[in-house]
């Protein structure tokens, strides 16, 4: 697919992280799925999202805290992966894809930040002005856009056209899924461990052990 | 004025914007503004205007609430700008607690869970049932939110002791603590466990000193760096 295309269509979904709806479609999971589907691999941007989602679980938007951007990283690890991957061996593309996908949710981070101070402006023109509120409102939708599409965009044109070095190293989806495996369980028993749900952790061990011994 | 179908629609569909000129100043203030607005007339919307031009912050999927029951106090009339200010002011922070312990907190971190281990396993299942799921429940709240507050008016807050946050709350607590434990068994007996339990431990203190979750990413790439390279 296309890589501009790709970019709107990434930011478009990025949208849905505050702008509009907050449906969860933007959850790395969701996008991955409906990247590899416009890419003609749905299985790929699936792992890769599961991957990236279990990697970005703990990210709480709690009053004016703003985490690194999990979303921005689900649409570039997929889609990037993608790009790569037509001129590149799927190992180097999953290491470069990934590398990428953490460095935009830091940098996802902080163009947020700008993007939301800008809004501030829309909120002062319209107190000083007191009316036009549905104008200044959705005025909001221009730079969360164009926060997500400035960020997409440079990332997949170089994925478009990158050619990996053979020395680049290899990533494989076994140290992949142990590396996610491992922060996804950090991440799930910080948030989920308490006194009272001990007991359910250990049952949730033990009826995966039944499963992987039966 | 009564809480017509029409207007009702009116009400839902702005809600799905209130973030949408989301400013450190005045956070959901204009959202919130434009929430009322759907749902109100002319008369109303400049009295609205002039009460509540400012800062307001909620759990987005909570706004509702308090949107169903301040349109409600503007039906009636016998409320001052200051009473229904400080209804607003009191109510914002109530639900946005609640909301953040229910969805951030607890309900959309267990569903993803389990959406990953389904899709890791089953593949589309995960994410479908991520949607369906997660979007019944925020729906929910989005929906029966404005009904509710336009209902129960002022007394609103005590809605908050409902078993659709409570009993929803401690059953997605206890689903996210299994999830946890049955996701070690996501990959095959023949992982290296002695690799990823050193990890996890790594993490685990990482987040539980409460790192700044930039760094905790900067450990991930750092961590993703060394093992491609050994």
């Amino acid at each position: 697919m296309n890589f501009i295309l790709l970019s709107i269509i990434g930011a478009l979904i990025m949208l849905d992280k505050y702008a509009f709806g907050e449906f969860g479609i933007s959850q790395p999971i969701i996008a991955g799925t409906i990247i590899g589907m416009l890419c003609g691999d749905i299985q790929s941007g699936i792992f890769i999202g599961a991957m990236l989602q279990l990697i970005f679980l703990v990210g709480l938007p709690i009053g004016k805290d703003i985490p690194p951007d999990g979303q921005a990283a689900g649409i570039v690890g997929t889609g990037s992966y993608f790009l790569l991957r037509v001129t590149n061996l799927a190992g180097h593309a999953l290491c470069l894809a990934l590398i990428l996908a953490l460095i935009s949710a830091i940098i996802g981070g902080a163009l947020e930040i700008i993007a939301r101070r800008r809004n501030e402006r829309f909120f002062h023109l319209f107190m000083r002005k007191g009316k036009h509120l549905f104008i200044y409102h959705f005025f909001g939708l221009i730079p969360a856009f164009l926060k997500n599409f400035i960020l997409i965009l440079p990332i997949f044109l170089l994925a478009n056209y990158l050619i990996i070095p053979r020395q680049f190293p290899e990533l494989s989806r076994d140290l992949l899924t142990i590396i996610a495996l491992s922060i996804g369980f950090a991440n799930a028993i910080y948030l989920f461990l308490k006194k009272s749900t001990v007991v359910y952790v250990i049952l949730g061990a033990l009826c995966g052990l039944a499963l992987l011994v039966f | 004025m009564r809480l017509s179908f029409t207007r009702f629609l009116k009400v839902l569909f702005a809600g799905f914007f209130i973030q949408t000129s989301w400013s450190f100043f005045s956070m959901q203030g204009m959202g919130f503004l434009y929430n009322l607005f759907a749902g109100a007339d002319k008369t109303q919307r400049r009295k609205i205007l002039k009460t509540h031009k400012g800062f307001f912050n909620t759990h987005p999927y909570m706004s509702s609430y308090i949107v169903g029951a301040t349109l409600r106090a503007y039906d009636e009339g016998n409320i001052s700008p200051d009473e229904i200010r400080n209804f607003v002011a009191i109510t914002q922070t109530s639900f946005a607690s609640t909301g953040d312990l229910l969805f951030w907190q607890t309900l959309r971190p267990a569903m993803l869970l389990i959406a990953a281990i389904l899709a890791v396993k089953s593949g589309i299942i995960g994410p479908l049932v991520f949607v369906i799921a997660f979007n019944f429940f925020h729906l929910f709240h989005r929906i029966r939110g404005i009904y509710d507050g336009y209902r129960m008016s002022r007394d609103v807050i005590y809605i908050l002791k409902a078993k659709r946050f409570t009993t929803v709350r401690h059953i997605f607590e206890i689903l996210g603590a299994f999830f946890a434990g049955l996701l070690l068994s996501l990959g095959s007996l023949k992982m290296n466990y002695l690799l990823l339990l050193p990890i996890t431990i790594l993490f685990i203190l990482l987040l539980m000193k409460r790192f700044s979750s930039v760094l905790i990413i900067l450990a991930v790439l750092l961590l993703i760096i060394i093992m491609v390279m050994v």
